[in-house]
Order: C-alpha cells, then structure tokens, then sequence
C-alpha cells in the first residue's frame, strides 16, 4: 500500500465517521463537528491525490485552500445562528 | 374576406369570453353595466353565428390556425357539425342570462356569477369549434374549470361536496381523454377532424392501439357525456343555482361529451374503420343500458330537479345509441337529439326552477294543482315533458323516429325495444307530475308563496325575466318538431352534417 | 458573452452597494436586477441560432482555464432568474408583508441572483460547488430574515446543506485524481468507466439531490420553505432548488457511462414517481397553507426526476426538453402560488389553510393566482405544465414497456389536482369575515397573478421556446 492509497483511505475513514455522527447527534454543536471532522476527510483526500503523479497538483492544493475557506465561513455562520436560536430560546423559556 | 373567414371563429368565441373577463372586474352594484355586457355579448356572437351559418350553408369555410405545440396546431374552425352546436349555445346562452338574471336578483356574488357564466359559454363555443383533438382537449378541460365555480356558487356544504365529486369525475375524465389523445398523435400526430376519419392507414398494423385509444378516448368523454357508470357527479351536480343545472345538463357540460363521442367516431376514426374494428357493439349496449338505467333511477326520486337530471343521463346517451349504430338515419336521430333534448331539459329546469323560486316547491308530492297558479309555467312543463317521451309533433319525437328506423335499417330491431321501454318509463315519470300539476287538488294557500312578479296567473305568475325565456325554449321545442320537415330546421341542417359521412 | 458577463456583473455589484448603503439598497437592487435582465435577453438574442460561446476566465488555457459558457438553455435560465428576481422583487417592495426596504433582503437576493447566472454559466465541476455553497448560505441567511421562528429550519437546513456538498466535494476530489481535469467537456472526452468514476458520481448524485430537495432527501424543505419570509419562499421553490438539478442533468448525461446511467436514470425515475404522490400526499394533509405549497415542490421536482431519469435510461434527448419545460414551467407556477399564498396568509393574519375560506369573495385576486397557478401544476392545457407533461408523454407509447410510466404521470396529475382543489374549493366556501374589513393590498396581488399569467401564456410562446430548449439540450 502507498502513501497516497494509506490517506485516502484515513480521508474516507473520517469523512464516513463525520456522516456517522451528524445523522446521531441531535446537539447543533455537536453536528457542527461532526460536519466540519467529515470536511476534513474530504480535504486529506484531495491533499493526497495532489501527490499522486510526479511532484504536487497546484490545481488541487488551490481546490483545498478554496474549499477550507467555504468551510471556516460556513462554520462560522452555522455558529452565529446556532447561537442566536439559543438565545431566541433562552428568551422564549424565561418570562421577564 | 379571407382575413375575416379566418378571424370569424375567434370572434365569436371572444364575444363571450371578453364580456365575461370585464364583468369580473365590476362592483357588485354595477348592475346595469353587467347586463348590458351580458346581453351585447349574446347579441354578438348571435349574429356572427348567424353569418357563419350563412356562410357554411353556401359552402364558405371559416378556419383559424395557430401554431400550439409541435405537430399539433391550435384549429379553430366551423364545420357544419360545431355550428349545430354553437347555434345552440348561443340561442341558450341568450335565455339562460335572462333567466339567470331574474333568477339571481336580490342573491350576492353576481359579477362572479355571470363572469363565470360567460366563460362557460366561450368554452363551450370553443370546444364545438375545435377543429382537432388537441384544441378540443384544451376547451374541454377548460370547460371543467369554468364550470366548477358556477357549481359550487352557493358556498353550502352540499354544494362543495358536489363540486368535489364533479371534479374529480371530470378531472380523471380529462386525464383519461389526455391519455387517448397523446396514443393518438403518437401514431398520426394531431391533423385536423376530417370526414372519414385519419387513422385508416394504421388498421392493419394498429389494432390494438386503436382499440386501446379508443376506449381511454370514450372513457374521458363518457364522464361528462353521463355514461353509466360514469354518471354519479351528474345527479348531485343539482344542487347547483337552476339557471346552471339547465345550461349544464342542456348545452354545457353533457353535451361536450356526447358532441365528443361524435367528433371520435365520425371525423377522427371514421365509420368504415369503426366497422372493421368493431368498436361500436359495446358502445351501443352501453349506450343502451344507460337509457333504461337512466329512466329506473329517474322514477325512483322524489324531487323534481334530481328526477330530471336522471332523465338527461337517459336522454344523452340517445345520442350516443344513435352514432353508435353506425348507419345514416341513426346519425341523424342522435345529433338532432343534441339540439331538442336541449330545448326541452332547458324548459324542464327552467321550469323546476321557477316552481322552487316562487313557491318553493321542490318534491313532486308538493306540485299538486301547481297548474292553476301558475298555468303559463306548467303549459311549458307540460311540452318538456312530452317532448321527451317522444309524443308528435314536439321535437323528441322526430328524433326517436329517426333512431327506431335507422335501428331496423342497421338490422338491430332489439333497438326498437329499448325506445319503447323508454318512452314507457318516461311516461311512468313524468305524467305523474303533469297529472298532479293540472287535477291534483291545489291547497288553499300556497304555503310559501313568494309573490314574485306580482302572484296573479297568467302574464304575472311569476317574474317576466323567468317566464319568457321558458315560454320561448317551449315554443321552440314545439317549432323545430312541427317545422321539422323544411329546409330551416335543425332536421334538415343535421342531414347536411350527416350525408358527407356516409358518402350520401 | 459580454452581454451575459453584464447580466453576472450587475446584481453582484448591486449586493455590494446595497451592503454599504442601506438607505435606498432596494432601488439599486431592483435597478440592477431589470438591467441584468435586458442583459439576458440580449445575451440570447446575440446566440440565437448559433453555437455555444465559451469564455476562459483570466485568459488562461485549458486545462487550467476555468471556463464559462452561454448557450441558449443557459440563457433562457438567465432570462428566467431575472425576470423572477425582478417580480418577487418588486412584490416584496409593494407588499405590506414584504421585508423592509432597508433590510438583508436585497443584498442577499441580489446575490442569489449573481450566483445563480454563474451556476447557469459554469462549466466547471469546482466552480459548480463554489456557486452551491454561496446558494446555500444565501439562501440559509434569507430564510433567517423571518426571525427567530425560522432560525430553527434554518439551521436544519445549513447543516443538511454542507454535509451535501461534503459529500458532492468528495465525488470532485476522487473524480479529479483519477482524471486531472475539472471542465465538463475535457472530462466527457476522456472518461472511462472505472469503479471510481462510478462512485464518485453517486456521490455527486446524492449531494445534489439532497441540495435539490429530490425524493427521498426533501426532508429539509418543507419546513425552511413554509418558515421563511414569502418574497424569499418564492425565490427558494422556483430557482434555489433548481441548480442543483442543472448540475445534476449536466455531469449525469454527459459524463455517466451508458450502462452506468440506465440504471441510475431508472432509480431516479423511480424516485420521481414515489415523489409525485408522496409529496401531493402530504400536501393533501398538511392544516398550513404555505406548507402546502411547499410539499407541493416536492411533488413537482417528481416530474422532473422521471424526466431526468428516463431521459438517461432510454437516452432520449428530447425528454431534456421536457425536463427543462418543467422546471420553467414550476419555476413561474411556483412563484405565483407562494406570493398569493404569503399575502393571503399576511392579509389574514393566520397561517392554517383555512384561512382562504371564501377567498374568491374576500381576496378575489390573490385567490385567482393562486387557482391558475395551481392549474399550470396540475398540467391543464394550455399552461406550461402541460406542455411538459405533453412531451413527457410522448415517447411512452411507443412501446407497451413504458405504459407504467404514463399511468404513473396521470396518478401524479390527479394527485396534484386534489391538493391544488382541497385549497379552490375551500376558496368557494361562504367567508366568515366581511370583504371590506380587510385592508387589501392590490399591487401586490397583481403581482403574484402576473407569473402564473405568464405560464399559461407559455403554449403561445412553445414553438420559440422549444426550438431553444432542443437546442440548449444538445449542449
């Protein structure tokens, strides 16, 4: 087994372990997670296919450093609505 | 005038559908304006008809054709068959909106009324007018739509319920009919309604395709023509407002699918190949039990609209008994029968209507004497009635003597037997009623006695706008068996329809 | 293209603009959005009848080149984006149950709109995904603007969003290790049919069915579609859902092995019809009036995967048409129904179904809307629905094998009707309120009549049209 054949297999691993755990966490913070492990997946296997030929595949390293920049701003968001729904919530629940 | 031959067909359905599309946007108060549209747009399209019938009797065709989906144009066109049809829209059109207009005042909602009212109309213009199953599926459906509200304008739950039931009969109808239609252009593609039919060429390697067309095409259309057993909306369809129930049991609704089932076998089949693939047996015996079904159900109810609206389940499929023997004088006994049962289930519900209007009564229990109250009404009651048991010279009865010679003509003399059982169950239901309404004992007082139009027999025994249009489909049931022989009578204009068919 | 560029420039300008100056965003925003749409029509006229132009972004070379193209399918979509944008627009303007003029609303649906005309441009499997995350939270972000009760459907639906594209990336990342290429007519030209290719354009497959809200992953939508404000509601059922089935339709037929998508184009046939009556289904039992409309995307996206399906297990191209004549079709359809639906529901002031009793009396516009927009989804001629049905139907009957599916279009039909009339004849209901009690907002009516209008002006306009599509499909 090569390098590359070893992480992508790690890649897949991860990814099919963040799918596993966002379909059985109910908890926002806890799926957020679980997303963001399966998103890591993803990247490990575009890293290592970028090594696959003779040297490394720019293209791929730009697909990975665009595709972590969608990733940390939908993070982000996903973070803000979570919070702003607890707070929502946290008002509904206490009649002041 | 070719701009205008081509422009003819879609003026006269414009005439109605444009009055109709301004009236919805008036005020409920507006009532002048609303009749004013009502009655100029039935003028219109009267007398363009009248051109039209004109211009087709000297052998001009009037034909719009616009491009609609590939292989399948949009046709407009008059032929003499559509025109027998528009003719007699439009001529019930003009009595059913003066009726309607009597019938309806002092009621709320009226500009959605006649709105509706007159897109029905167009429809139904439209749909006698398509020149190719395309454009008739679009009226058809079309026709579905405008007449829902029409059904369920009093907003009860019986009528909701009604209108549900309707719908979902004549919405699988239409799928159904889609289906056939789509068979159909799949093999021919969609050209126009020709003489004969289009489709001889696929007899041999077709069959079953045809067949199988055949009966979705029949299916979709015996929903609304009232086929047993696709009649149950047809009878609890009466809860609709009386001016409605006549329109739709007389021109609208029944008729699209009986002027249907005539398009399919004579100008997209043709007879030679309804012969060769023998389609028609089972439509002669469904035809033929939906006749006597029809009349035992009528003689089992008790209220006068629900025993009238079996007898249309009965007196349409005449017509289809009569294009499915399949032979010259049986045509013309079935597409003439379009035009009188028109004429006289208009009268018949006109009548029920103003018998409920003026002195609610309803039940034929209540009618006893109704005769010296109201001796105009129950005169043109009477003339409905007997018309469709076939006594000469109202009009029924040239029609049934057409369809008992073109039975024993086609060698079907068991034919004959269902006309006299027939004619013997409508005389078992409806001389009840004329008896009842002339020599039952009348009460002292009419319990709830209205007093529209001023209460007094005669002229002024109910409301003018009610009474003359009935005296005048009366008149005209009586006119067109009387004058049935000469060259102005629908007789004479369905022989024009019918002798090209059969190569005469 | 350069028309086409301007019709991309001018909303993504717009969204800039109208994040910096809040005061008046929704005239830049409408300004922009009626020139990006002559743009479009100009676009199309300047291909109309000629091949595809192809434009690689900075002047690079393939196969580095990120590339963009315009044909006619891509243009009409472009057409349709504005013309939608531009309506839902200036309802959410008029409208008393719009968002304010100062609010996200414009910003973020001037970006939507830019997204959208780059998802109908790119040919190019990353750039797919990068147009698909923006959707997404662009679409995420609108349906918040309801406030804190949507923030829940919301959040449901950002999560089931980024997980879909996970999976979509990963379908991406395998694809162009085994291939080194990304553009969708260099990859059609050297795909071989490995185990890879395979996997990785299910992957593709289930992460643009779940963005599309496709039988069986629609769970999402009913809710953040119900929940959103109306204006947004509108754009979400008619466009949102429909790039991801424009990427799906393009890898599928022009990348799937033959063998490989017979038997992916009858599942998602399949699929399709279990959507048609699953969704009527729910539609028919659900009390809310928007919820209704909602499930009814559902069960309108049924059509479109059996036309998709089938289109790749029979090969047939002209079923591509009928794809695309649906999702117009629905897309105009959509629009009105969810527009007279929300202002129906604002005027009322309820959001159970029942509030439209005795509708045709109170709310006569709004209803009519509502009714004819419901006849082009039921498919009654001469509406755009039933153009497309028309040429669904068309090749089933060519041989006894495929009959199942016409019955199965009809059962749809019928189904579509009987939710679209549970909510008609109730309109025919006596009202329980008097009409002049309730302040009507006419504009706004008329507004949401105007696209149903057009759909069913749709049959005038099908020979143009058609001639287009076959044209756009052979892309």
């Amino acid at each position: 087994m090569t390098d590359v054949q070893l992480f992508v297999g790690l890649g897949l691993l991860l990814w099919l372990l963040g799918l596993h755990a966002v379909m059985t966490h109910r908890h926002t913070i806890h799926r957020l997670i679980a997303i963001n492990v399966s998103g890591s997946g993803v990247f490990l296997v575009m890293v290592s296919l970028a090594s696959r030929g003779e040297g490394v595949d720019p293209v791929m390293q730009a697909l990975v450093v665009t595709g972590l920049v969608v990733a940390v701003c939908a993070t982000a968001f996903a973070l803000r609505l979570g919070s702003a729904r607890q707070q929502s919530h946290d008002e509904a629940e206490s009649p002041s | 005038m070719n701009f205008l031959q081509q422009a003819m067909p879609l003026l006269v359905v414009l005439s109605s559908l444009i009055p109709g599309l301004i009236i919805f946007t008036l005020r409920e108060d507006q009532r002048a304006l609303r009749t004013f549209l009502n009655l100029a747009g039935v003028s219109v399209q009267l007398v363009l008809v009248a051109l039209m019938l004109l211009g087709v009797s000297r052998g001009f065709s009037f034909k719009l054709q616009l491009p609609f989906i590939p292989n399948a144009d949009l046709i407009l066109r008059a032929d003499a068959l559509s025109l027998q049809f528009v003719t007699l829209s439009s001529v019930l059109w003009l009595a059913t909106t003066l009726y309607a207009i009597g019938y309806l005042k002092g009621s709320a909602q009226h500009s959605r009324f006649f709105g509706y009212f007159s897109l029905c109309v167009s429809t139904t213009v439209g749909l006698a007018l398509a020149g190719n199953l395309i454009t008739f599926l679009l009226f058809y459906e079309l026709l579905t739509l405008t007449t829902f509200p029409l059904l369920v304008h009093r907003g009860t739950r019986e009528a909701l319920k009604a209108g549900k039931i309707y719908l979902a009969y004549t919405l699988t109808g239409g799928t159904l009919l889609l289906l056939g239609i789509v068979v159909l252009h799949s093999l021919a593609g969609s050209p126009e309604f020709m003489t004969n039919g289009y489709l001889q060429a696929f007899q041999d390697d077709h069959r079953l395709t045809l067949t199988l067309a055949f009966a979705l095409l029949i299916a979709g259309l015996g929903v609304k023509a009232a086929l047993f057993p696709l009649h149950g909306w047809l009878p609890r369809a009466m809860v609709a407002p009386a001016p409605v129930s006549a329109l739709l049991h007389a021109v609208a609704v029944v008729k699209a699918g009986a002027f249907g089932i005539i398009r399919v076998v004579h100008d997209v089949y043709g007879i030679s190949l309804a012969h060769t693939l023998n389609l028609m047996s089972p439509l002669l015996w469904l035809a033929a039990f939906t006749i006597i079904f029809g009349s035992v159900m009528a003689l089992r109810q008790n209220e006068i609209k629900k025993r009238l609206a079996y007898s249309t389940v009965s007196q349409v499929s005449y017509i289809t008994l009569g294009v499915a023997l399949l032979g010259p004088i049986a045509a013309i006994g079935g597409l003439v029968h379009l035009v009188h049962q028109g004429l006289m289930k208009v009268t018949l519900f006109f009548c029920a209507g103003i018998f409920a209007e003026t002195l609610h009564v309803h039940r034929i229990q209540d009618m006893n004497g109704i005769g010296r109250r109201m001796p105009l009404t129950m005169a043109a009651f009477t003339v409905g009635a007997l018309g469709m048991m076939g006594l000469p010279p109202i009009a029924g009865f040239v029609t049934k003597w057409y369809l008992g010679m073109g039975a024993l003509e086609m060698g079907q003399p068991w034919v004959l037997l269902i006309l006299v059982g027939s004619g013997i169950l409508n005389a078992l239901y409806f001389l009840p009623l004329i008896y009842r309404g002339w020599f039952g004992l009348a009460p002292e007082r009419w319990p709830e006695d209205t007093g529209l139009g001023g209460g007094i027999p005669g002229w002024r025994e109910t409301h003018w706008m009610l009474l003359a249009p009935t005296l005048f489909t009366a008149l005209a049931s009586i006119l067109v068996g009387v004058l049935a022989g000469t060259p102005i009578s629908p007789l004479a204009w369905t022989h024009f329809i019918v002798n090209p068919e059969f190569g005469l | 293209m350069s028309w086409a560029l301007l019709s991309l420039a001018s909303p993504l300008l717009a969204a800039l603009l109208a994040l910096m100056i809040r005061h008046g965003a929704d005239r830049i925003v409408l300004g922009a959005t009626l020139i990006s749409l002559i743009a479009a029509v100009l676009a199309l006229a300047s291909i109309n009848g000629e091949q595809p132009v192809s434009l690689n972004l900075g002047g690079w070379e393939q196969p580095l080149a990120i590339r963009l193209e315009l044909g006619h399918l891509s243009a009409l979509l472009m057409i349709l984006t504005g013309t939608l944008h531009l309506l839902v627009g200036l309802y959410n303007r008029v409208s008393d149950h719009g968002t304010s003029s100062r609010s996200d609303y414009w910003p973020l649906s001037a970006l939507m709109h830019a997204v959208l005309l780059a998802l109908w441009l790119s040919r190019d499997l990353f750039n797919w995904f990068v147009t698909l995350e923006l959707l997404s939270l662009a679409a995420v972000a609108m349906v918040t603007l309801s406030g804190p009760k949507a923030y829940a459907a919301a959040l449901h639906y950002l999560m089931l969003s980024l997980m879909a594209s996970l999976f979509y990336l990963l379908g991406i990342a395998l694809l162009y290790g085994q291939e080194g290429v990304l553009d969708i007519n260099q990859l059609a030209q050297q795909l071989t049919d490995t185990p890879i290719t395979r996997l990785s354009l299910l992957l593709m497959t289930l992460g643009l069915m779940m963005k599309a809200a496709l039988w069986p992953l629609y769970l999402w939508l009913p809710d953040a579609h119900a929940n959103a404000p109306t204006a947004v509601s509108a754009l979400l059922s008619s466009l949102v859902v429909k790039g991801p089935v424009f990427i799906l339709w393009m890898i599928l037929w022009h990348l799937a092995p033959a063998p490989f998508a017979e038997q992916l184009g009858l599942v998602l046939a399949l699929f399709g019809g279990v959507a048609l009556l699953a969704g009527a289904w729910s539609a028919m039992t659900t009390p809310y009036l928007k919820t209704l409309v909602a499930y009814s995307t559902v069960a309108q996206l049924g059509y479109v995967l059996i036309a998709l399906g089938l289109s790749l297990r029979w090969q047939a191209l002209e079923l591509a048409t009928a794809l695309w004549l649906f999702i117009i079709a629905h897309a105009l359809a959509k629009v009105s129904a969810f527009l007279a639906a929300g202002e129906m529901q604002g005027t009322y002031g309820r959001k159970e179904l029942t509030v439209v009793k005795g509708a045709t009396l109170t709310m006569p516009v709004a209803m009519f809307a509502f009714a004819i927009a419901g006849g082009s989804l039921i498919g009654l001629p001469p509406s755009g629905g039933f153009l497309a049905k028309w040429i669904l139907l068309q090749p089933m009957f060519t041989s006894p094998a495929h009959w199942p599916w016409a019955f199965t279009i009809l059962a749809g039909t019928l189904a579509s009707a009987a939710y679209v009339f549970r909510v008609v004849s109730l309109s025919f209901d006596q009202p329980d309120i008097t009409p002049g009690s309730l302040t009507q907002n006419l504009p706004a009516q008329w507004l949401s009549l105007l696209p149903a209008l057009l759909v069913w002006g749709l049959a005038l306009l099908s020979h143009p049209l058609l001639l287009w599509l076959s044209r756009g499909a052979v892309v």
